[in-house]
């Protein structure tokens, strides 16, 4: 513990959870790559990370920080080089069954349709034809995409392909939900359209959310805590903050409000260090 | 003027001016007859062999090997491309001695397939496998190596195995590739085999093309052309009729002429 300078900063106040077996506890995790160069890049220097059950937690830093790496080892779509990940207590081993992963760019299977891509979960564990339509065309009313059942992605606008994928992952039910970026790629007002959904998609389901993203305001407005991470190479985590902004939050108006922007200050003032640090 | 219609009337245009002129080269001296022959006679023969029956048994002969040919080749290919794009070790043993398959040239196999397979079918048929395989292997091979990652990567955190990662992922997005080589395989099929027969056959449009030249008679030669260009375009048309059926996903491309 304690390497990067890892504080809690009294935003707000820690209650409850700290007995509960946390979600995903990383520890001491560090992660290499090889260059083509033949070099070694360290991504990921002994890191450590806690996270509740139930929380939403957003990851920011700076690009090149290692965030979507970070996500990735929780993923068990890459292994760590030393360290070790746990999820709800157990020793990660290969992938992360209990999570679900938006990815940033679109990864929806093109050749299948809206109601097939998000039916895809049940089929790969072989639900039947029928069970699995109906689950599917429940969540693809709950993310407003009636209507669009049999269209293809390639028809459909940015944002409903970002609605598909999000009820690609919700419908697996799963206890973490692993996102990269989702939203980066849609403009500003369909993002915070997406942003509403999602909290209110995830209120009272008791998900673990895990948010990796490049945008402070994104990452408090939806988040219980922000983790920021150092600028790269070997990122560590550079500082927790726990955000006490009341729910239901109005995500719409929510950056306006003095408690939003006190928040975000303090925050900022960490991030800003890193920001500064990175080479562009 | 870039309608269908529009295309249409300006591609047999071409073709017009093209069988014109030669016609007229001919007719004014400038083409010798016996060397160049004349559309109009080319089209009065495949007429007649078509009427009097002559030409089918050797149609059928050659599209009977260019299918077999391209079934088996076609499926050992898409086999051999998923196998090695999922194997890279293996791949990577195997590469010195795909690339030195592939560099020889097919005309020189012809001889010794006619010695193992006879005068027959199948002779045709394992010249015309060895230039579908190739094509169809490099095309599987690198339609699956260039799935999209994240694309792959959400399919398995949504549960798949390795079985539905192949059946769901991997052959649709290699698919793509795969007909686009089937295109070029098609025609590439019917080439080899009608060498084949041209080297030794008892039947086949091959065949009756080494006939007609071996009596110096062009016209027959350019008739057994003109057999195989109609065939040529007709299974291409029905292989693309097949692929809009499996591609349909796929958004329109601009600026593809229906060709």
């Amino acid at each position: 513990m304690g390497s990067g300078g890892r504080r809690r900063v009294g935003v707000g106040r820690w209650n409850g959870w700290v007995q509960v077996t946390p979600a995903i506890q990383v520890n001491g995790v560090t992660r290499r790559f090889a260059k083509p160069s033949g070099e070694v890049f360290t991504a990921l220097s002994n890191v450590d990370v806690e996270i509740a059950a139930g929380s939403f937690v957003s990851i920011v830093g700076p690009s090149g920080c290692g965030k979507s790496t970070l996500l990735n080892l929780i993923a068990g779509l890459a292994p760590a080089d030393s360290g070790s990940i746990r999820v709800y207590g157990e020793a990660l081993a290969g992938l992360n069954r209990r999570a679900a992963y938006m990815f940033q760019q679109d990864a929806l299977l093109p050749w299948k349709s809206v109601l097939e891509n998000v039916a895809l979960g049940l089929e790969f564990r072989g639900i039947n034809r029928s069970a699995r339509a109906a689950t599917a065309a429940d969540w693809i009313r709950r993310v407003g995409l009636e209507g669009f059942d049999s269209s293809y992605p390639h028809q459909l606008s940015g944002g409903m392909r970002k609605r598909a994928a999000m009820a690609q992952a919700f419908l697996v039910d799963p206890d973490i939900l692993l996102m990269d970026e989702p939203f980066s790629a849609l403009d500003v007002h369909t993002r915070l359209r997406m942003e509403s959904e999602l909290v209110s998609l995830w209120s009272g389901t008791g998900k673990t959310v895990v948010f990796v993203t490049h945008d402070l305001e994104e990452a408090i407005a939806l988040s219980d805590e922000v983790i920021i991470l150092s600028a790269g190479p070997a990122s560590k985590v550079a500082g927790r903050f726990s955000v006490d902004l009341p729910r239901p939050r109005n995500l719409i108006d929510i950056k306006t409000e003095p408690r939003f922007q006190e928040v975000y200050r303090v925050i900022w003032k960490t991030l800003r260090e890193e920001v500064l640090k990175t080479h562009v | 003027m870039t309608g269908k219609r529009s295309i249409r009337i300006w591609q047999a245009g071409v073709g017009v001016i093209l069988a014109g002129s030669w016609q007229l080269a001919v007719s004014a001296g400038l083409l010798d007859k016996f060397f160049f022959s004349r559309p109009s006679d080319i089209a009065v023969r495949v007429w007649d062999q078509a009427v009097s029956g002559k030409v089918w048994p050797h149609l059928w002969t050659t599209s009977l090997e260019a299918m077999l040919s391209f079934l088996i080749g076609g499926a050992l290919g898409v086999l051999s491309g998923f196998v090695l794009a999922r194997r890279p070790f293996l791949s990577a043993v195997l590469d010195p001695y795909i690339r030195v398959a592939n560099s020889l040239p097919r005309v020189v196999l012809a001889p010794i397939f006619l010695l193992w397979f006879g005068l027959g079918v199948w002779s045709k048929v394992a010249l015309g496998v060895t230039v579908v395989f190739f094509i169809v292997f490099f095309n599987t091979y690198r339609g699956v190596r260039e799935v999209d990652p994240a694309i792959v990567s959400n399919a398995r955190m949504l549960g798949a195995n390795e079985r539905q990662l192949v059946r769901h992922v991997l052959i649709p997005s290699a698919l793509s590739w795969i007909f686009s080589s089937l295109h070029v395989a098609i025609g590439f099929a019917i080439i080899a085999v009608v060498v084949g027969e041209y080297l030794g056959a008892s039947m086949g449009i091959g065949y009756s093309i080494a006939q007609a030249e071996g009596v110096f008679d062009t016209t027959g030669v350019f008739a057994g052309m003109t057999v195989l260009a109609i065939f040529v375009l007709a299974v291409g048309a029905l292989v693309q009729r097949l692929e809009r059926r499996l591609l349909r996903w796929k958004p329109p491309q601009q600026g593809s002429a229906d060709l």
